[in-house]
C-alpha cells in the first residue's frame, strides 16, 4: 500500500512518514506544496494521498483544493485530509457527493497510531474515515423534532462508528461485540431514521452525514 | 479734483452749444450739438462716477478722457483760427480713445501686450498722423499749423488714417469677441451686454469712416447713428452700476433668509443668489487641519489666481474664517461683496463650525478603521504563529511519543506514564485551539463564509435556518465581520432569547452584503446593554455599514446589518 504526504511542517512530516513506514505502508512521496503533490500524485498514482489542509504559499485553501483536484481526477487515490480544526462545512466541500476513498481527520489524531493507520488504510481501500468530531458536533444539532432521541445509548454508539465511516466489523472490534450484533443495530438504526440501506460502508457514511446535517 | 472735472464738463457742454450756435459752416447746428453733447457728456459723467465709486481703477479716468478728447474734436465748429487748429489736432483722437476704453474695461488696463500695441498704433495714428496732415497744409485755411501747401497729399494721410483706425477698430472687435468666448457661458449677464455694446460702437466707427473714405451716400446719417451707439456704452456701464447698488436689495434677501437659520448646506446656495453668481463655491478654513474644505469637512484646494476664478478671502475678528471662490467679474463690485460676507457672518461660523465636526469625524471613523484593521492583522499573526509553531510541535511531540510506546512492548508502567503525557499534551492542544479559533476564525479567511457558518449554525443552541446566497469570495474584512456578526448573535440567542428556532441569512442585495439573524424568542434585547451588540455595531460601522435590531417585547429579535460591497 502506497502514500504520498503533503505537509509543509517539517517535523510533522518526517513523524508521518517514519510512522506510516513502520506500519506497513510504504511512503513514496512527501512533499510541502499543493503543486508538488498532485505532481507525485500524477507519478506515482499512490493508494492515498495525505494531505495537510494549509500549505503553502497563502496557507489558505491550497490542501483543500489539491485534494478536491485528486478526488476529481485521480479515483483510484484516497485522500485523507488533516486539519488542526474539523469543520463541518469543509467536510461537506470535501465529500460532495461521494465519501468514497475520502477521509477527514484533525491532526491530533494522528498520536492515536493504531487508529490513524486504520483510517489511512480505509481511506486507500477507498472506504471514508471521518472526524469523531464532525459527527459528534452533528449529533449535537438541536432539533425540534428528533427521530434521534428514539435511538437506544448503543445505537447510537454505533451510529457515530457508522457516520466514522467503520466497517460493520470494525464497530463490532470498537464495540466488543460480535459481527451480528454490530448488523442488527445498523438495521435497527436504519429503520428508526427511515433511511434505506444502503450497500457499501461508504456510501452509508454519506447517507447518515447529510441525514444528520439537514 | 473729481468736482473740478465736473464743472469742467458742464462747462464742456455749455461751450459745446454755444460753438454749435456760434457755427457758421455747421449745418443743423441743433442736431450736432446734441449729438457731440450725448456723444460727450455721458464719457465725462460716467467716467467721474466710476472714479468716484472705484478710485483704484483707472477705467474711471480713461473714460473722462475720452470725453473730454470729443469735446476738444467739437472745436473744429469755430471760426476762431486757433481753436480750430486745436479741434483739428484732436478730431480723430476719440475714436481711439473709446476703442481703449472699450478694451481696457473693466480694470482700465489692457492686460495684453497685443493690446497695447493695437492702442500705441491708434494713438500715433489719429494724433501723430494728424499732425503731418495739418503740416502738410490739409484742413483748409483756418489751419494755422500748415507750412507746406500740399492739400493733395494732406488727403491722402488723412484717408491712410481713417484706415487704419477702422481696422484697429475692427481687431478690436475681434479681441471683444475673443474675449467674451474664453469666458465660457456669460456667468453674469450685466458685463456680456456691455461688451456687445462696446464691440457695436466700435463696428460703427470703422462703417463711419470707411463710407468717409470711399465717400459714401449716406455719411451724415452714419455719423448720427454711430455718435447715438458710442453714447449709449456709458449707459450701458452706468446700467451695470446701478443695477450693483439694486443688488444690494438681495443682500436684504438673504437677511432675510439667514435669520430663518438655514442647513449649513444651503448657506452657499444662499450666496451665490446674493451674489447673483451661480458658480460660487465656499471653502471653510479649518486651521486645526491647516487647509480648506467644504461643508462635509472634505478637503478642497483653493484655484490659483489664473483670472478664470476669484478667491476673496473672508475673516472675522481677526481669525480667517472661510473663502468665496467666485467669478472675477464680482471684484467690479466690492461693495455688494463686502455687504454680503458681512450679513454672513454667524452662517459663515456656523457653516465653519459644521465643516470641523464633520472634518473630526471622519477623522475619528477614518482611526477607528485604521485601529479595527490594525487589531485583526495582529490577530491573525498570533493565530497563525500558534498554528505553524506550537501547535505544530505539540502535534509531532505526541506522535513522537506513541511511535516511543509502539516500541516499549513491556513495561505497563512507562506506557500508563506515557499515555498520560499524551492526554497532557492532547488538552494543551485543545485549549490552544480555543485560544487560536478566539483569535482569528481562521476558516473564514481560509474557506470562506459559507463553510464557515455552516458549522457555527449546526453548534448554535436553538435549530438554525441557514440561508446564504453569495457566490464567490468577499472581502476578507467583510467575512470576518459577518462571521462575529452571525456568531455572537446566535450566543446571545441562545442566552437570552428563550428561542425556540432561528434564521440566519446571508445575501447581496445592490451592492451591499446584508446579515440577517432572526428568531422566535421573547425580544426586548436592548442594544446599549452589554458589550457585544456595540462591538458588532463598532465593526459594521467601521466597513461603513449600518446595524439594525428590532426587538419588541414578545415579539422575538431581528438583527440587520448592511455592509458596502462593491465587488
Amino acid at each position: 500500500m502506497r502514500a504520498v504526504i503533503a505537509e509543509d511542517s517539517v517535523l510533522l512530516r518526517e513523524g508521518l512518514g517514519r510512522l506510516l513506514n513502520e506500519n506497513g505502508l510504504k511512503v513514496v512521496g512527501s512533499c510541502e506544496t499543493a503543486d508538488d503533490l498532485l505532481l507525485k500524485v500524477r507519478s506515482y498514482s499512490p493508494d492515498v494521498a495525505i494531505v495537510d489542509i494549509r500549505l503553502p504559499p497563502t496557507h489558505n485553501d491550497e490542501g483543500l483544493r489539491a485534494a478536491l483536484h485528486i478526488r476529481a481526477n485521480h479515483p483510484s487515490t484516497g485522500v485523507l485530509v488533516l486539519s488542526q480544526y474539523v469543520e463541518l462545512g469543509l467536510a461537506m466541500k470535501l465529500l460532495a457527493d461521494s465519501a468514497d476513498g475520502a477521509g477527514y481527520l484533525l491532526k491530533d489524531r494522528i498520536s492515536d497510531v493504531r487508529d490513524f493507520v486504520d483510517s489511512v488504510r480505509r481511506v486507500a481501500n477507498g472506504g471514508s474515515a471521518i472526524d469523531p468530531i464532525i459527527v459528534s458536533t452533528l449529533l449535537s444539532k438541536r432539533r425540534n423534532d428528533d427521530p434521534l432521541a428514539e435511538l437506544t445509548p448503543r445505537e447510537r454508539e454505533v451510529l457515530e462508528l457508522m457516520a466514522e465511516g467503520r466497517s460493520n466489523q470494525g464497530i463490532a472490534d470498537a464495540l466488543v461485540i460480535t459481527l451480528r450484533a454490530a448488523e442488527k443495530y445498523v438495521s435497527s438504526i436504519f429503520t428508526k431514521l427511515g433511511l434505506p440501506s444502503s450497500g457499501s460502508d461508504s456510501r452509508r457514511v454519506l447517507a447518515v452525514l447529510l441525514y444528520l446535517r439537514s | 479734483m473729481l468736482w473740478a472735472l465736473g464743472l469742467a464738463g458742464l462747462a464742456a457742454g455749455g461751450s459745446i452749444v454755444t460753438l454749435a450756435a456760434r457755427s457758421e459752416v455747421l449745418p443743423e447746428p441743433g442736431v450736432r450739438a446734441s449729438l457731440a453733447a450725448w456723444m460727450t457728456l455721458p464719457y465725462i459723467f460716467g467716467g467721474l462716477l466710476a472714479w468716484w465709486r472705484r478710485p483704484d481703477s483707472r477705467f474711471g479716468p480713461l473714460m473722462v478722457a475720452a470725453g473730454f478728447a470729443g469735446f476738444l474734436s467739437t472745436l473744429t465748429w469755430s471760426s476762431v483760427d486757433g481753436l480750430f487748429t486745436i479741434g483739428q489736432a484732436f478730431d480723430l483722437l476719440p475714436a481711439v480713445l473709446f476703442l481703449h476704453v472699450f478694451l481696457a474695461f473693466p480694470s482700465g488696463r489692457l492686460e495684453q501686450p497685443f493690446e497695447r500695441v493695437l492702442v500705441i498704433t491708434g494713438y500715433a495714428t489719429a494724433f501723430g498722423l494728424q499732425l503731418v496732415g495739418m503740416t502738410l497744409g490739409g484742413f483748409g485755411p483756418n489751419n494755422v499749423l500748415a507750412i507746406a501747401g500740399e492739400a493733395g497729399a494732406a488727403g491722402h494721410v488723412l484717408r491712410t488714417q481713417l484706415v487704419v483706425i477702422s481696422s484697429l477698430c475692427l481687431i478690436g472687435v475681434g479681441v471683444l469677441a475673443t474675449r467674451r468666448w474664453r469666458a465660457g457661458p456669460p456667468l453674469r449677464r450685466s458685463l456680456s451686454v456691455l461688451i456687445d455694446a462696446f464691440a457695436l460702437g466700435l463696428v460703427m466707427i470703422a462703417v463711419l469712416f470707411l463710407a468717409h473714405v470711399l465717400e459714401g451716400p449716406a455719411t451724415e446719417q452714419l455719423r448720427w447713428a454711430t455718435f447715438a451707439i458710442i453714447g449709449l456704452a456709458p449707459l450701458a456701464f452706468l446700467v451695470g452700476l446701478v443695477s450693483a447698488r439694486l443688488a444690494r436689495t438681495t443682500v436684504g434677501d438673504l437677511f432675510v433668509e439667514l435669520r430663518a437659520d438655514p442647513a449649513p448646506q444651503d448657506l452657499r446656495d444662499a450666496l451665490a443668489r446674493a451674489l447673483r453668481d451661480p458658480s460660487l463655491t465656499l471653502a471653510y478654513w479649518l486651521p486645526a487641519f491647516g487647509t480648506y474644505t467644504d461643508v462635509h469637512g472634505r478637503p478642497v484646494e483653493l484655484p490659483k489666481d489664473d483670472g478664470t476664478r476669484a478667491t476673496t478671502l473672508i475673516d472675522q475678528a481677526g481669525a480667517h474664517v472661510a473663502a468665496l471662490v467666485h467669478d472675477p467679474a464680482l471684484h467690479d463690485e466690492p461693495e455688494l461683496l463686502d455687504a454680503v460676507t458681512a450679513a454672513a457672518g454667524i452662517a459663515l461660523e456656523n457653516g465653519r463650525l459644521h465643516a470641523e465636526l464633520r472634518a473630526r469625524l471622519d477623522e475619528l471613523r477614518g482611526s477607528r478603521v485604521r485601529v479595527l484593521e490594525a487589531g485583526q492583522k495582529e490577530r491573525q499573526r498570533l493565530e497563525r504563529d500558534l498554528h505553524d509553531g506550537a501547535q505544530q510541535r505539540l502535534i509531532a511531540l505526541s506522535l513522537e511519543l506513541s511511535l516511543l510506546e509502539e516500541r516499549l512492548h513491556g513495561d505497563p508502567d512507562a506506557r500508563t506514564r506515557l499515555d498520560q503525557a499524551r492526554r497532557e499534551i492532547a488538552t494543551s492542544l485543545e485549549e490552544l485551539r480555543a485560544v487560536a479559533r478566539g483569535l482569528h476564525p481562521a476558516v473564514v479567511s481560509g474557506h470562506g463564509l459559507e463553510v464557515a457558518l455552516e458549522q457555527l449554525a449546526v453548534r448554535a443552541p436553538v435549530p438554525v435556518r441557514l440561508n446564504v446566497a453569495v457566490a464567490g469570495r468577499l472581502p476578507e474584512d467583510l467575512e470576518v465581520a459577518a462571521f462575529y456578526l452571525v456568531s455572537e448573535s446566535l450566543a446571545n440567542i441562545g442566552k437570552h432569547a428563550e428561542a425556540t428556532s432561528a434564521t440566519v441569512g446571508v445575501e447581496r442585495l445592490n451592492g451591499r452584503l446584508v446579515v440577517e439573524v432572526v428568531d422566535d424568542g421573547i425580544g426586548g434585547a436592548d442594544t446599549e446593554r452589554g458589550t457585544g451588540l456595540r462591538g458588532l455595531a463598532d465593526r459594521v460601522e467601521a466597513l461603513d455599514g449600518r446595524l439594525r435590531v428590532w426587538s419588541p417585547r414578545g415579539g422575538g429579535t431581528r438583527l440587520r446589518a448592511e455592509i458596502p460591497c462593491a465587488r
